[in-house]
C-alpha cells in the first residue's frame, strides 16, 4: 500500500500556501497526459462518428465566410482593404489562425458541463478535460491551415520559410485561448447564461479584429486594434506565412505576454474552485 | 492518522442548497472568495441551505469492509463522494490513504457512439488507470465482461447488461486500493451479480478496504465487517453488522408508520369504509395495558384492539369480524366472536367500546393495521366494515424482520451419510 495521505477540507490550498500550488498544478496536468490525450480521442470520435461527411465539417464553416466575404467585396458593398495577397488567402489564413482562439475557448468553455454527469460521479483531472478540449481547436487548426495550403498552390504563389515558425508563434493564442477557457468553463459551469453569452461577444470581437479585412488605418477600429491582443496574435503568424516578416513586434511581444499572464492567472484560479464546481454543476 | 487506518473522517459535514437560483448565486460568491484567496467560510449556513451531511466522523481500517446504510437522501451517497474528492467537505477534514477508485455509476464515462473498445480506453483513463495498465488488463476486462465479438461495435448497440458488465469489468480492474461501490451490485443477471461478488471477494482479500454503500441489506450484512447507519445527514451507529440493520430496520418502520399516517391525514384513505349508517365507527386502535390509546406494541406482547362506535338499531345478532392485516393485506390474524360462540344478543342502540385481546402474537417487527366488519348474522346484512389504513400500528423489537411470524429456531446440520 502507497502512504500517499490525501486530505480533503475547506479552503485547503489556502492552509497549504500558494507556492506549493504551482508544483501541484503542473504535476497534476503532466501526470494525466495519456488521460487529457484520451478525452480528447472521445471528443473527436464522437464527434464526427455519426455523420457521413465527418470531418469535412471542419472545412465547410470557413469556407462558407470567406466566401461571404469574398462575395461582399466583389460587389463593392464591403471593402476589405489592401491586402497584398490574393485575399482567399489572406481570409483562410486570418480564419484559421482566428478559430484557434474562438473555437477553442467556445470548447473549454462547455467542457466541464458537457462533462457534468461525468465529474459528479468519478474524480479525475477537471484541468485534462479542458486542456482535451482545445484538442479539437488544433486539429480543426491544421484542417483549415493545409486547405489555406491548396490555396496558395491554387493561386501559384508560394509561403515564406517563416511557416515553419508557426508552431512556436501560435503558442500565445493557444494559451490565451486555454486560459480564459478555464475560467469561462468555471462560470458556465455555475450560470449557463455565461456559455450563450461568451458565442455572442466571440462573433462581435471577430468582427472587431482584422481578421477577414486589412488593419483599417482610419476611423475608431485603428484605435481598438492597437490595444487588441487578438490583432497582433492572429495577425503575426499570418504576415509570417505570407511575407516572412511582421513590423509590429511589440505589438506581438505585448500580446504574448498578457496571454500568458491571463492563462497563469486562470489556470490557478481554476485550481483553487474546481472543486466548488463540481457541486454546482 | 495511524497506520492501519485507511479513510479517517472527522466531524465531516456538507451542505447543500434548495434553490436552483439560490445555488447559482452561493457557487459565485464561493467561486470568487477562493479565487481571492479568502476563507470561503463553509462553516455556515445560509438562507436556504441544509447539511446533506451532518458532523460525521468515523474511520476505516486497512483491509476492512465498510457498509453505509441509510434511507433514501441520508447523505449515503454525497459522503461517498466526498471521500471519492468529488466533493469537498464543508466542514472537517478527510484523510485517505493510498489509491481510491470509486463505482458510484457503472460505465458512467461511456460514450454510446464509442465502441466497446475505445470505451474501455478512455474510462480506463478516467478512472486512473495509466496506459501500460490499460495494455496489460485489456484482454481480462474483455474477458471479464464477456462481449465477446461485439467489442468493436458502438456500446449505444449493447444490452443494457453488455454495458454494465464492461462498466463493472473496467472499473473493478483498476485495482484501487480503497475501492469505493454505490450500489451497482443490483444489475447484471444472477450469475454476472455472482462473478462481481467474486470480484469483490478478490479485491478485499488483497487487503485493500471497500467502502459499500446499498440498500440491498442481505449483501451489506454478508460483504461488510462493520456498518455506518446514517439518517438526514447524520450517523446513528457505526459497529456491528446486525446491530445497524436491525437499527434500520426499525427505523424504516417508524418511517414507514409516519408515511402511511400521514398519508391517511389526507383524505380519502386508501382501504375500503362501506357502511350501512345503522353502525357509525368513531375510533378504532391499539389500546396500551392502562387503557390507553397506542401506536407501537413491543413484538411477543397482548395486542388489545379496540373499536368505538355507536348501533342505531337493534342488532339481533351482531357477527363481528377484528383482524390484523400486514402491509401486503394479508390477514394475518382474523377473529370472529361467533366462531368462538361468543355472542351479544340483541345490541341496543346506543355507544359501544369493543376491545379484542389478541394473546401474544409472535408478529415481526413491522407496520400493521386493524381492520373491523360488522354484520348481523340473522340477516346476513352487511352492517359495517373498515380496512381504512388509517388504523395502523407498529410492532417494535430486537429483530431483523424477514418474515410474519416470530419464534425461536433450534438448528441441527448432520451428515446423512447418502
Amino acid at each position: 500500500m502507497t502512504d500517499k495521505i490525501t486530505t480533503y477540507e475547506p479552503d485547503n490550498s489556502i492552509k497549504n500556501g500558494y507556492l506549493s500550488l504551482f508544483k501541484e498544478i503542473f504535476l497534476e496536468v503532466w501526470n494525466n497526459r495519456w488521460l487529457t490525450y484520451q478525452l480528447f480521442k472521445r471528443e473527436f470520435l464522437s464527434l464526427y462518428k455519426q455523420s457521413f461527411i465527418g470531418v469535412l465539417w471542419i472545412f465547410i464553416v470557413p469556407v462558407i465566410s470567406v466566401g461571404t466575404f469574398v462575395l461582399l467585396n466583389n460587389s463593392g458593398v464591403f471593402t476589405i482593404g489592401d491586402v497584398g495577397v490574393p485575399y482567399p488567402v489572406y481570409a483562410m489564413l486570418g480564419i484559421s489562425f482566428w478559430q484557434l482562439f474562438a473555437a477553442g475557448l467556445v470548447a473549454c468553455s462547455n467542457s466541464l458541463v458537457k462533462a457534468g454527469q461525468l465529474i459528479v460521479k468519478i474524480n479525475f483531472s477537471k484541468k485534462s478535460l479542458v486542456i482535451a478540449s482545445v484538442g479539437q481547436s488544433i486539429v480543426a487548426f491544421l484542417i483549415q491551415f493545409a486547405l489555406a495550403g491548396s490555396l496558395f498552390i491554387f493561386y501559384g504563389i508560394s509561403p515564406s520559410f517563416a511557416t515553419v515558425l508557426v508552431p512556436v508563434v501560435a503558442i500565445p493564442i493557444l494559451l490565451l485561448s486555454l486560459g480564459l477557457g478555464f475560467i469561462f468553463a468555471i462560470f458556465n459551469g455555475v450560470v449557463r447564461d455565461i456559455g450563450n453569452l461568451l458565442s455572442i461577444f466571440i462573433t462581435f470581437l471577430m468582427f472587431l479584429t482584422p481578421v477577414l479585412y486589412a488593419k483599417p488605418s482610419a476611423g475608431i477600429l485603428v484605435k481598438i486594434t492597437r490595444y487588441n491582443p487578438l490583432y497582433y496574435l492572429v495577425s503575426l503568424p499570418r504576415d509570417l506565412v505570407l511575407r516572412g516578416s511582421f513590423t509590429d513586434w511589440g505589438g506581438f511581444f505585448y500580446g504574448t505576454i498578457l496571454s500568458v499572464v491571463i492563462f497563469v492567472a486562470c489556470l490557478f484560479v481554476f485550481h483553487l474552485t474546481e472543486a466548488r464546481v463540481t457541486e454546482r454543476i | 492518522m495511524g497506520s492501519d487506518i485507511a479513510i479517517q473522517c472527522s466531524k465531516v459535514s456538507k451542505k447543500y442548497c434548495k434553490s436552483l437560483k439560490r445555488s447559482m448565486l452561493y457557487g459565485i460568491s464561493d467561486i470568487a472568495r477562493n479565487a481571492l484567496g479568502q476563507s470561503s467560510r463553509s462553516g455556515n449556513l445560509r438562507k436556504g441551505e441544509f447539511w446533506a451531511v451532518d458532523d460525521v466522523s468515523f474511520d476505516v481500517r486497512a483491509g476492512e469492509t465498510l457498509g453505509i446504510i441509510g434511507s433514501n437522501g441520508s447523505g449515503k451517497t454525497t459522503l461517498l463522494k466526498m471521500l471519492n474528492g468529488i466533493f469537498w467537505p464543508d466542514r472537517g477534514k478527510i484523510s485517505v490513504k493510498g489509491k481510491v477508485g470509486a463505482l458510484i455509476e457503472v460505465g458512467a464515462g461511456f460514450h454510446p457512439l464509442l465502441t466497446g473498445r475505445e470505451n474501455i480506453y478512455v474510462n480506463a483513463a478516467i478512472l486512473g488507470m495509466t496506459k501500460r495498465d490499460v495494455a496489460a488488463k485489456f484482454d481480462s476486462i474483455v474477458d471479464f465482461a464477456e462481449i465477446g465479438e461485439f467489442i468493436d461495435s458502438p456500446v449505444k448497440h449493447y444490452s443494457s447488461g453488455m454495458f454494465v458488465r464492461l462498466g463493472f469489468a473496467v472499473a473493478a480492474h483498476s485495482e484501487p486500493e480503497i475501492l469505493l461501490i454505490d450500489e451497482v451490485l443490483a444489475v447484471g443477471d444472477l450469475s454476472f451479480q455472482n462473478k462481481c461478488m467474486r470480484k469483490l471477494a478478490e479485491i478485499r482479500k488483497n487487503a485493500k478496504s471497500v467502502v459499500f454503500v446499498s440498500h440491498n441489506m442481505e449483501s451489506v450484512q454478508v460483504l461488510c465487517d462493520r456498518i455506518a447507519l446514517l439518517e438526514k445527514g447524520k450517523l446513528l451507529y457505526i459497529g456491528d453488522s446486525y446491530e445497524a440493520i436491525q437499527r434500520y430496520a426499525s427505523l424504516a418502520n417508524d418511517t414507514r408508520y409516519q408515511s402511511m399516517k400521514r398519508e391517511s391525514d389526507k383524505a380519502p384513505a386508501m382501504g375500503q369504509h362501506i357502511s350501512s349508517g345503522d353502525i357509525i365507527v368513531h375510533k378504532l386502535g391499539v389500546l396500551g395495558n392502562e387503557g390507553n390509546e397506542i401506536t407501537s406494541v413491543h413484538e411477543g406482547e397482548d395486542i388489545t384492539v379496540f373499536v368505538d362506535f355507536k348501533a342505531k338499531r337493534i342488532i339481533s345478532d351482531p357477527n363481528i369480524s377484528v383482524a390484523i392485516r400486514d402491509e401486503r393485506d394479508f390477514n394475518i390474524i382474523w377473529h370472529k366472536n361467533i366462531d368462538r360462540n361468543i355472542h351479544f344478543h340483541n345490541l341496543q342502540p346506543g355507544p359501544y367500546r369493543l376491545k379484542v385481546t389478541f394473546r401474544s402474537p409472535n408478529l415481526e417487527p413491522n407496520v400493521y393495521r386493524v381492520v373491523f366488519g360488522l354484520k348481523d348474522a340473522d340477516t346476513g346484512e352487511y352492517l359495517e366494515k373498515i380496512t381504512l389504513d388509517s388504523n395502523v400500528f407498529k410492532v417494535t423489537g430486537s429483530r431483523i424482520p424477514r418474515g410474519t411470524v416470530l419464534c425461536e429456531s433450534d438448528w441441527e446440520l448432520q451428515p446423512t451419510g447418502i
